[in-house]
């Protein structure tokens, strides 16, 4: 390439990111116009809001911890149960859903059409949508987790897959092992790795979903934290919040520790 | 003499530790605790068993209900769908130049002051392990109903998550580029301008593509607390038992994210082609 061409390129590859930020730009400002979104408004709601936080959920109400154990340990075992059922299940629909794997080419289209479908409805609308049948309890908000957790860890398996070193495989067919020795020693070890890491990420997403899927209907804390918050009782609101922060950075502590040491 | 002895022991310990063996034990108690506590949790869960079959049931009958979906409220669901989409513009915007501002002093290799990072660190952690919706519910009495509450809480949640993941991709830069750019003299602010930003760069913009995809999500929930938007809709609808138009919402509210789950796809697609 000559100079004046790699000068082209350079001057191509400018505007283009000039206008993407204008672009990016343009669609703040369209959007903030259409929402009735101010500056001052922002910084008024800053102060309110930190005024709230400061003054009314201050100080927690250490006293309704006892009633919160049990929501508390509710989120936990939802997010466990669905992510051990979403892993595994997951784990089986990879297998059609993998460009490498896969039977036939429809059967992967279809596997990844529903896939996409459980995992791009958020686990908050799929708790709305089967709250009706269900009905309310931690029954549906395991069910609407686990339907995410299987969209979600599925695509994330079948890539794993599709990124698996055929090579390694190739190696472990050529000493003439058979179909199952071939995945059990070729395919299984680089998929375990992934498996597990995903799983536990996911195991995460779901500690955090289960707060808030309570909220409409779903059981756990989030359901402690809309009824008091309805009821004006913003001290047990900050306990039941400060308690779910606690759960998060304490599982979040925990899947960092058991990641470090597994993979 | 010893420290030759210990030295020799040392190579010893390291030939005869068996690296591999002793990671699968640890995997194998893990897994067997993962088994148990499974089982663990299902008990105490305590589920009704003939409710969740008599649910499907029933579920499968609000399927039939939901077919063909009704669209004459279009015009309201795309209203509430648009707004959706702007509060998920703005508030990962606003997240984005929050997280872009701290992130560098938050970084170990370039913060004025360790304090200074922790703090920042700290803060983040704070904002992130609150759910979205939570702010929200928070923002809603502080604030009132609509979408600038949705706003809020998108921000503070796309800050914090911003805020760690920047600071990362600062904290991963080869030190010899800062070192390089600190022998000829240069102050803070031009360390950052000439050597950090040009080279965490393309990570930033993937990871602001990341936040778009998960804020999009985030938004279409919103409306379930009242902060504006076609989760709402959505509510609205399944509360008057009118499931066709829920329906309808839902199809929106799925091809809402699915496209932007598309497009960030081929975005991620392209950035990997160029970096």
């Amino acid at each position: 390439m000559s100079e004046k061409q790699l000068l082209q390129v350079r001057k191509q590859k400018r505007l283009q990111v000039f206008l993407f930020f204008a672009a990016m730009l343009a669609l703040s400002v369209w959007s903030a116009i259409s929402t009735g979104f101010s500056f001052s408004g922002l910084f008024t709601g800053t102060v309110d809001s930190t005024k709230f936080i400061i003054f009314d959920l201050f100080p927690p109400d250490f006293s309704y911890i006892a009633s919160l154990v049990e929501p508390a340990l509710e989120t936990i075992y939802m997010s466990f149960v669905a992510m051990v059922i979403g892993a595994i299940v997951a784990a089986f629909l990879a297998i059609f859903a993998s460009a490498t794997t896969a039977p036939h080419p429809i059967v992967q289209v279809a596997v990844r059409a529903f896939s996409s479908l459980f995992r791009n409805i958020p686990v908050l609308i799929w708790t709305i949508l089967l709250a009706a049948a269900y009905g309310l309890g931690t029954l549906v908000g395991t069910i609407a987790l686990i339907m995410v957790s299987t969209g979600a860890l599925t695509r994330a398996f079948a890539e794993i897959l599709e990124e698996i070193d055929m090579g390694q495989v190739e190696a472990v067919r050529a000493t003439g092992a058979s179909y199952g020795q071939v995945l059990a020693q070729g395919v299984l070890p680089q998929f375990l790795p992934g498996f597990f890491g995903w799983s536990l990420y996911m195991l995460e997403i779901n500690i955090r979903a289960s707060t808030i899927i309570g909220m409409v209907g779903g059981g756990g804390l989030g359901f402690v934290i809309q009824t008091q918050i309805k009821l004006f009782q913003y001290e047990q609101v900050s306990m039941a919040v400060l308690l779910t922060l606690v759960l998060v950075l304490i599982m979040e502590w925990i899947t960092n520790q058991i990641r470090e040491r597994i993979i | 003499m010893r420290i030759e002895s210990t030295y020799k022991q040392n190579i010893q310990d390291r030939l005869e530790m068996p690296i591999k063996p002793k990671k699968n034990i640890f995997l194998q108690i893990a897994l067997l605790v993962a088994v148990l506590f499974f089982f663990f949790s299902l008990y105490q869960l305590n589920f009704d068993y003939a409710r969740l079959i008599s649910g499907t049931g029933a579920f499968l009958e609000t399927l039939t209900l939901m077919v063909p979906p009704d669209i004459s409220q279009w015009q309201h669901v795309l209203a509430a769908a648009l707004e959706s989409f702007q509060v998920a513009v703005l508030g990962t915007i606003f997240g984005i130049i929050i997280g872009f501002v701290l992130a560098f002093p938050a970084a170990d290799n370039i913060t004025p002051h360790p304090t200074v990072a922790w703090l920042i660190k700290g803060f983040a952690s704070l904002l992130r392990a609150i759910p979205t919706l939570i702010w929200a519910l928070i923002f809603i009495v502080a604030v009132g109903l609509g979408p600038f509450t949705g706003i809020l809480a998108i921000t503070v949640g796309a800050a914090g998550m911003l805020v760690k993941v920047f600071t990362q991709s600062i904290e991963e830069i080869d030190y010899g580029v800062i070192e390089a750019l600190k022998a000829t003299g240069a102050g803070w602010f031009s360390i950052v301008s000439q050597a950090v930003i040009p080279t965490v760069l393309t990570a930033f913009l993937s990871w602001c593509i990341l936040r778009f995809e998960a804020d999009m999500g985030e938004s279409t929930i919103l409306g379930a607390v009242g902060a504006g938007g076609i989760g709402w809709e959505l509510t609205h609808a399944m509360r008057a038992y009118k499931f066709d138009q829920a329906f309808f919402v839902a199809v929106v509210i799925f091809l809402m994210v699915f496209s932007v789950e598309l497009v960030s796809n081929r975005l991620k697609m392209r950035m990997k082609n160029i970096g």
